[in-house]
């Protein structure tokens, strides 16, 4: 009998957390998938381009995270971490960012639904972030798909 | 030149992207995008946890194959022209794939002063399987 996975969170949001990205997040993140781009790594070729600093990667945001806040979510969903797969993720990027800038993240859950694969059943939770910059400008909205082995 | 410029006048429907090889994964090339990223999955990790996940050992974290797809993007168009990237996890990438990444040009169009290039995109193992594929959207300059 496999396991429910709660519906009760579609619409909910998460509390809202604040970031501020760091330069050597920015090059740890660009090493760790083998991009050695200068414009991710080299301070000095980034003063010199058309953004004055090193800009993140486009899936930097990956980093964005809520710690307390995904362990919770999980508990209240009925899964743990074991069952997770990644489904989908796509981001809409209105403008690179830089080391020192700091953005806020809202989350809320856009959707759950269940489908039976060739693996069995499984959940899918769909999540959107919107991120917003201290000016209160939207620079990225990042969507979010969860599959959970049910 | 590794990192030339594209002009949005030169770009055609159907041009292929140039493919980019990375190298075989490894363990630990899972463990520094754990550190980097924040993901910190023991499924990525602990081989024995993944067993009795149900996974048959560890795999790499889906958001790795994305940074790939991105830099076989950002190679062409450069960084800070991506506007939009998104993608579909479809098979497990394991330790020892090569992931060649590839792209082609769907569609062109300029609205006011934006020129923007749709690209399809994927990640193949050596087997030739697809594990991603995705599109993506990017700004390019134009020559004049």
């Amino acid at each position: 009998m496999p396991s429910q996975i709660n519906k009760g969170v579609i619409g909910k949001e998460s509390p809202p957390f604040v970031v501020t990205v760091e330069r050597g997040k920015i090059k740890e993140f660009a090493r760790a998938i083998g991009d050695d781009n200068p414009l991710y790594l080299d301070d000095r070729v980034g003063q010199a381009s058309q953004w004055g600093d090193i800009i993140a990667p486009p899936t930097f945001m990956t980093t964005f995270r809520d710690g307390a806040d995904s362990a919770a979510f999980l508990r209240e969903l009925g899964t743990d971490i074991s069952r997770l797969l990644h489904g989908e993720q796509e981001f809409e990027l209105h403008r690179p960012i830089r080391p020192g800038e700091t953005f806020t993240c809202r989350s809320r859950v856009l959707d759950v639904y269940e489908k039976t694969g060739r693996s069995g059943p499984m959940a899918f939770v769909l999540r959107e972030t919107l991120v917003t910059d201290t000016t209160s400008e939207l620079v990225a909205t990042i969507r979010h798909t969860t599959v959970i082995r049910l | 030149m590794k990192y030339s410029r594209v002009y949005f006048d030169d770009v055609k429907v159907g041009d292929e992207l140039p493919p980019l090889v990375k190298d075989p994964i490894q363990q630990i090339q899972l463990t520094r995008y754990a550190g980097a990223s924040g993901d910190f999955n023991p499924i990525h990790q602990d081989d024995e946890f993944a067993r009795a996940a149900g996974m048959g050992g560890v795999f790499a974290h889906g958001m790795l194959s994305m940074g790939f797809v991105g830099q076989l993007v950002t190679d062409w168009a450069g960084p800070g022209a991506v506007r939009k990237l998104g993608v579909r996890f479809a098979a497990i990438v394991r330790l020892k794939d090569v992931i060649t990444c590839r792209g082609r040009v769907l569609g062109k169009s300029s609205t006011d002063d934006v020129n923007l290039v749709d690209l399809e995109i994927w990640a193949e193992n050596q087997k030739g399987e697809k594990v991603v594929t995705g599109k993506a959207t990017v700004s390019l300059p134009t020559r004049t």
